[in-house]
Parts: structure tokens; sequence; C-alpha cells
């Protein structure tokens, strides 16, 4: 996983690597910014948690609606008042929302 | 133009709704039956809730971090994409360039989501159960 690609995203401000349980396993942080390390493991466990119900969802919605196209899961985004958290797999980027082109955030990830 | 009507007339948009935080009242249009329209702004409202306690604990780590109040989230399908920003929903098709257009409606059009919004979303079930929250 290629980190500083991730960081060349349109208003990238840390990318960041987790285990399947949701530890944080390797980040990199653009300089100035407010987030930690540690804010980041917990952002981690929440993206681990937040895919989980997610594909979960679109699980259910599918077998209940017979409606496709939502699996599989492609990723989340939480989306902050500054930020937002772009995820998928075991890899996340934190995006500054003025500058964010979340379509290309969720490729990258896709891809990577 | 209301912003379901808005966000309908978006080529790639398969249906939009606005749901009341009792998630159990709401609006819609598009390619939805009234049951799976009452479905999705529960799971929306769930997901709105769920993310926003997460910024509250974000927020307790590192005050004023940037991620609180939560404006809202993302579940991207493998050929679908759910949007919610604030109490408004929309299905639409992984299109290029259909999500940042969307996500850049939504934001201008709902604006700026209050710090109250938790508030609201619980207070709204009955009582006051504010101050039990706060």
């Amino acid at each position: 996983m290629n980190l500083d690609k991730m960081m060349d995203l349109p208003g990238a401000m840390a990318a960041f690597t987790y285990s399947d349980r949701g530890d944080l396993q390797s980040q990199v942080l653009r300089e100035g910014t407010e987030l930690t390390p540690q804010v980041l493991d917990l952002l981690a466990h929440s993206c681990v948690a937040n895919l989980a119900i997610a594909s979960m969802e679109a699980r259910g919605w599918e077998a209940v609606t017979g409606q496709g196209g939502f699996q599989p899961l492609k990723g989340f985004s939480v989306v902050g008042l500054e930020w937002s958290v772009v995820v998928n797999g075991n890899c996340g980027v934190v995006v500054k929302n003025r500058d964010a082109d979340y379509e290309a955030t969720f490729n990258a990830l896709q891809a990577a | 133009m209301n912003i379901v009507k808005q966000l309908m007339a978006i080529p790639g948009v398969i249906a939009a709704g606005e749901y009341a935080f009792r998630g159990d009242r709401y609006s819609y249009e598009g390619a939805l039956t009234d049951e799976f329209a009452r479905m999705a702004s529960i799971l929306c409202r769930a997901n709105t809730l769920s993310v926003n306690m997460q910024s509250e604990i974000f927020d307790s780590f590192a005050e004023n971090c940037g991620c609180r109040p939560v404006q809202g989230w993302i579940a991207r399908g493998n050929q679908i994409t759910i949007c919610a920003v604030g109490n408004y929903f929309a299905f639409i098709e992984n299109r290029d360039e259909l999500l940042n257009d969307v996500m850049t409606i939504m934001r201008a059009k709902v604006g700026d989501i209050r710090d109250d919004l938790l508030a609201n979303l619980y207070a709204k079930l009955g009582g006051d159960t504010k101050e039990a929250l706060y």
C-alpha cells in the first residue's frame, strides 16, 4: 500500500492502513494537521465498524427489496464539518471537505 | 424548488428523500416503494446517529479536530451509492462525477448541520431526553 500516493489525492490530510480488527498499522499525516495517530487509531476502529455495518445493510437491503447493485460494498465515508474520512478494505484517507474528490478517493482506494 | 426535486432532476439519481428525525416520517421521490422508503429512512437515521456518536468520541480525544458535528455519510456500493446529508438521502448510480455533484448540491442546499443534531434526533423520540444525554 503506497500511502504517499494516497496523499496526492485532492485535499488529503492523512492516509492510513489498519488491520481487520481496526488497529492502526501505518499512517502518513500532513504537517500542520490537527489529527494525531491516536485519533487515526480511533478512526480506524470506527472505519472497520462502519464498513461491517454498511455491508450488513447492503446484504439485508438486497435480500429484502430484491434490488441489486449494493454488494459488494466499495467503501464508506463519514463527512465531518471540515474533513471526511473515506475508507475501503484496510486503507483510509482523510480529505478536506472543500477540496475533496470523493469519487477519485473511492476509486484510488479500490485500486490500492 | 425543494432539495429532493433538485436531486431528482439530476440524471443518475435513482431516488431521494427527506426523513424526520424520528425516522418513521418521510417523504421521497423516485424508484422506491413506500415501504422501501420507510426502511431507507430508518437505515439513514440509524447510521447518522452512529457516526455522530463516533464523532463525539473523536472530539473527546482531540477537541475541535474538525469532525464534529458530522454532516453526513456515503455508502459506496458496487453499482449504487447512498448519500446522506443531514436528514436528506439520495440513492444514486455509480456514474462518473455524479457522486461529487450530488454531494456538492446536498452540502450546499442542506447547509451546515449544527451541533444540535443529536439532541434533535433523540428529543423527537418524545419527552425531554436532552437532560439525560448531556
